[in-house]
């Protein structure tokens, strides 16, 4: 894996204020090539089709909701091991271990700092092992 | 027999005994003859009655158990009144957060433009002060690190306090969902009841408590559409 600023991200939110929002955080970061999708449902074929290092989704959407948008990924083949940071609201417990059961690699709860999402995301990709370019 | 047969068969007794008091002039078997007919009546109207209220409990029962009303009433309508007092309070905090942002900022890039101003100006005599010049760079520069480093900070808060949109959209549209069953469930009412829509009553001149902000797509009379409309009205008015 390269840079930071060569990562591919998918950031998928229904509410465009929240997708600016983490963005912002993510461009200070130094991630750079950052793509957006309003719900589950466009962002699937969007991560089948293209060449993503990481997901970013929120839980509650219209379409798809998070979750199941996670068990599409980890179903994929091609997509099974693709990092996923759920960025959430939803704050249930029986939720958060649901997400854990799908597979999720991170879980942020809504309202966040701009601290805890950059420890989350070091913290998925310190445990992954570099993957060829 | 048929129910308009059976009844002008149970009436004909008393029309009969009615024609018979005329036909004799008898006063007294005219008014029982009268009472025994309208009896009749007032019964049949009784039950005509009694079977419309009857099938209006049976559709209100069938309504109350298709539309969760009773769990409407009692905990949803209060659950959302909770969500939107907190949207309220999510929306104001944000608001104060922000403007505490701001608030903190512009002192200090304010300190540094007075600092910028005061050089650029030595700057132009600085034969007579190059030595005091030099260290007063050296704090300018100090001064421009620490508080454009602070106010890059302040920055990042003022996004992150733009996520209460997120929130207070979500709980939103919950409310929404509440608005639209009650809808459902009010219509449904109006249908089984057969009510009438009156027309809305309409409040004589202004309210004194006002009536909010426009909103697009809502109907509010007339209304001004920006503050060259209020000018040109006042104007108008001599002001």
């Amino acid at each position: 894996m390269g840079a930071l600023s060569d990562m591919n991200i998918l950031v998928v939110d229904d509410f465009s204020t929240m997708r600016r929002i983490i963005k912002g955080l993510l461009l200070d970061l130094g991630y750079g090539n950052i793509t957006e999708a309003d719900d589950g449902l466009t962002a699937l074929p969007m991560l089948k089709a293209g060449n993503f290092d990481f997901l970013i989704t929120d839980w509650n959407m219209p379409g798809m909701p998070g979750v199941e948008l996670l068990r599409q990924v980890r179903a994929d083949e091609r997509l099974s091991k693709l990092p996923v940071l759920m960025l959430t609201a939803e704050a249930k417990r029986e939720q958060i271990v649901e997400a854990a059961q799908a597979g999720v690699s991170g879980y942020v709860i809504k309202p966040f700092t701009a601290a805890v999402l950059k420890e989350k995301i070091e913290k998925i990709f310190a445990n992954r092992t570099p993957t060829a370019a | 027999m048929n129910a308009v047969r059976q009844r002008a068969v149970s009436n004909a007794a008393w029309v009969e005994a009615l024609r018979h008091a005329l036909a004799h002039n008898d006063d007294q078997a005219f008014m029982t003859a009268l009472d025994g007919l309208n009896s009749l009546q007032d019964s049949s109207v009784m039950s005509g009655v009694r079977q419309v209220a009857s099938d209006l409990q049976a559709a209100l029962e069938q309504f109350q158990s298709d539309s969760r009303l009773v769990d409407l009433a009692e905990r949803q309508v209060p659950d959302a009144r909770h969500r939107l007092a907190h949207v309220l309070k999510l929306t104001d905090d944000a608001a104060h957060r922000t403007m505490d942002l701001v608030e903190q900022s512009c002192p200090l890039i304010d300190a540094l433009t007075r600092e910028a101003e005061r050089l650029s100006t030595t700057g132009v005599d600085s034969s007579l002060h190059r030595d005091n010049l030099t260290a007063d760079m050296a704090r300018f520069l100090g001064t421009a690190l620490v508080n454009t480093r602070a106010v890059r900070g302040k920055l990042t808060d003022v996004l992150l306090a733009q996520g209460y949109q997120d929130l207070s959209g979500q709980i939103i549209r919950g409310v929404m969902k509440l608005v639209d069953e009650l809808e459902l469930a009010l219509n449904t009412l109006v249908r089984i009841g057969n009510l009438q829509v009156l027309p809305a009553r309409q409040e004589p001149g202004t309210s004194p408590q006002g009536h909010g902000p426009v909103v697009p797509g809502v109907a509010h009379g007339h209304t001004v559409s920006g503050q060259q409309d209020v000018d040109a009205m006042l104007s108008g008015l001599g002001m």
